[in-house]
């Protein structure tokens, strides 16, 4: 149909309409270059403010608590590059989480499972653990806030770098994360480090009822699996920087990336088994895989 | 004011464009994120979108529904669909490129807010969206608005 049959239609159309009909007809069609004007510059601004608001954030972030430097090392944690995840699969040197016993009831928040975190500043063991934790769950969500810190400099593995979950937050669609560090690097008066998070009653609960040692790290994978201790040991981040450590992640063939990502590849497996193989392209992942087959049966 | 000539051909070369450009990020998908030639560090980092729980949209991967999205504006951006003025082909190719161009905003808010990461190729995609989005929205009716 050429554009002039279709002008005459329109025009026979409009003179069959009712009078007040056809008068406005023609001004309606006169407004439509303003309406896709409108739609198209309502679509760029979004997107500039999108972007804007996001640079922002960006320049923005290394003024609070952290530094551009952190804020480098906490984007290389938290995007470790899934080949290289499936490059080191099962890793080497990493203990496998513990089943927990058939008939445990279902650990969840607000109808999710629950991952819950309790550990301590100043404990070495916990530095080790919370790369790994970090790298797998960033697989399932977001965190906003990760910190760094350091081990105590007068314990075992004195000053061992690593994040904090103190002052984080954690977002996902599919698993409810929970950290808790008690207590700080820094030894107050008394001589005991000091406070951090109190652990509510209910996290206070799960810790006594699943950590019967009550040591920490503590980690537990909704009613599947619990990790006590940590699962590599910290003495291959000896004398490391953060950035150090950060960079490392990213060559699967470094003894860091084959303990933390060996470790992370696995309490993700773990983490599988709570959310039905969700998401499906991390879950049957070939890293992932090859770390489930070290894990003992889940209840 | 009729609609240039220019126009037809150029949407329906954006729309080739964007289907080679989805068909490769589709294959990507389901063979190897390695395949992608593009950065996998920093903020630009393909892969990382790529693979991100966002890259998939109810079980469908993304990189899917572009390749169809394509597929189905290259159809009625065809120099055949223009010369037909055909309504349904309008006004399907209007609410086609509307939903596409809304899939895209939230698309571009993910890349931002929640993966971290750009992807180049994505970007390149969005592009292309948002040109047929410009063009169709100007031209996209058999008679051309009067100015």
């Amino acid at each position: 149909m050429t554009n002039r049959t279709a002008q005459k239609k329109k025009s026979q159309t409009q003179t069959k309409g009712k009078g007040s009909g056809a008068k406005r007809k023609p001004s309606r069609r006169r407004d439509r270059p303003g309406f896709a004007a409108f739609a198209i510059g309502a679509v760029v601004l979004v997107v500039l403010g999108m972007v804007g608001f996001s640079l922002y954030n960006h320049v923005k972030t290394p003024s609070t608590p952290g530094t551009s430097a952190s804020v480098r090392v906490v984007r290389e944690v938290t995007s470790v590059p899934p080949a290289t995840l499936d490059s080191v699969g099962a890793g080497s040197g990493v203990s496998a989480p513990k089943a927990l016993p058939p008939g445990t009831p279902p650990i969840e928040s607000g109808g999710k499972p629950l991952v819950l975190y309790v550990g301590a500043e100043y404990c070495p063991y916990c530095a080790a653990e919370r790369w790994a934790t970090v790298v797998a769950l960033s697989r399932f969500g977001d965190f906003s806030g990760l910190g760094l810190t350091t081990s105590s400099s007068t314990d075992i593995f004195p000053s061992t770098r690593t994040l904090t979950f103190h002052g984080s937050t954690y977002t996902s669609d599919l698993i409810v994360f929970e950290g808790v560090e008690t207590q700080s690097n820094k030894l107050s008066a008394t001589g005991s480090y000091e406070s951090l998070d109190t652990p509510t009653a209910e996290q206070q609960q799960l810790f006594s009822t699943y950590n019967s040692g009550g040591g920490i790290p503590f980690l537990l994978i909704g009613n599947k699996y619990v990790v006590s201790g940590s699962s590599f040991q910290p003495d291959v981040l000896q004398g490391k920087s953060w950035q150090e450590i950060a960079s490392a992640l990213s060559d699967p063939s470094s003894e860091i990336a084959r303990q933390v990502l060996g470790a992370a590849n696995t309490i993700t497996a773990a983490i599988c088994t709570l959310t039905n193989g969700q998401p499906s392209n991390v879950c049957t992942s070939s890293g992932v895989t090859a770390a489930a087959s070290t894990l003992p049966p889940a209840s | 004011m009729n609609r240039p000539s220019w126009v037809g051909t150029t949407t329906f070369v954006l729309a080739l464009a964007g289907l080679g450009v989805a068909a490769y990020l589709t294959i990507v998908h389901y063979v190897s994120p390695k395949l992608l030639v593009c950065n996998a560090s920093g903020v630009v980092n393909c892969e990382q979108v790529t693979t991100s729980r966002e890259s998939m949209f109810f079980g469908i991967p993304v990189a899917l529904l572009g390749l169809i999205w394509f597929v189905m504006m290259a159809l009625l951006c065809s120099p055949r669909a223009w010369r037909s003025g055909s309504r349904r082909i309008e006004v399907a190719r209007m609410g086609v490129v509307v939903a596409g161009m809304a899939f895209v905003l939230w698309l571009v808010y993910a890349e931002l807010y929640r993966i971290r990461a750009i992807c180049l190729w994505c970007t390149a995609v969005h592009l292309i969206a948002f040109g047929l989005f410009v063009l169709v929205l100007l031209y996209g009716r058999a008679t051309a608005p009067e100015g």
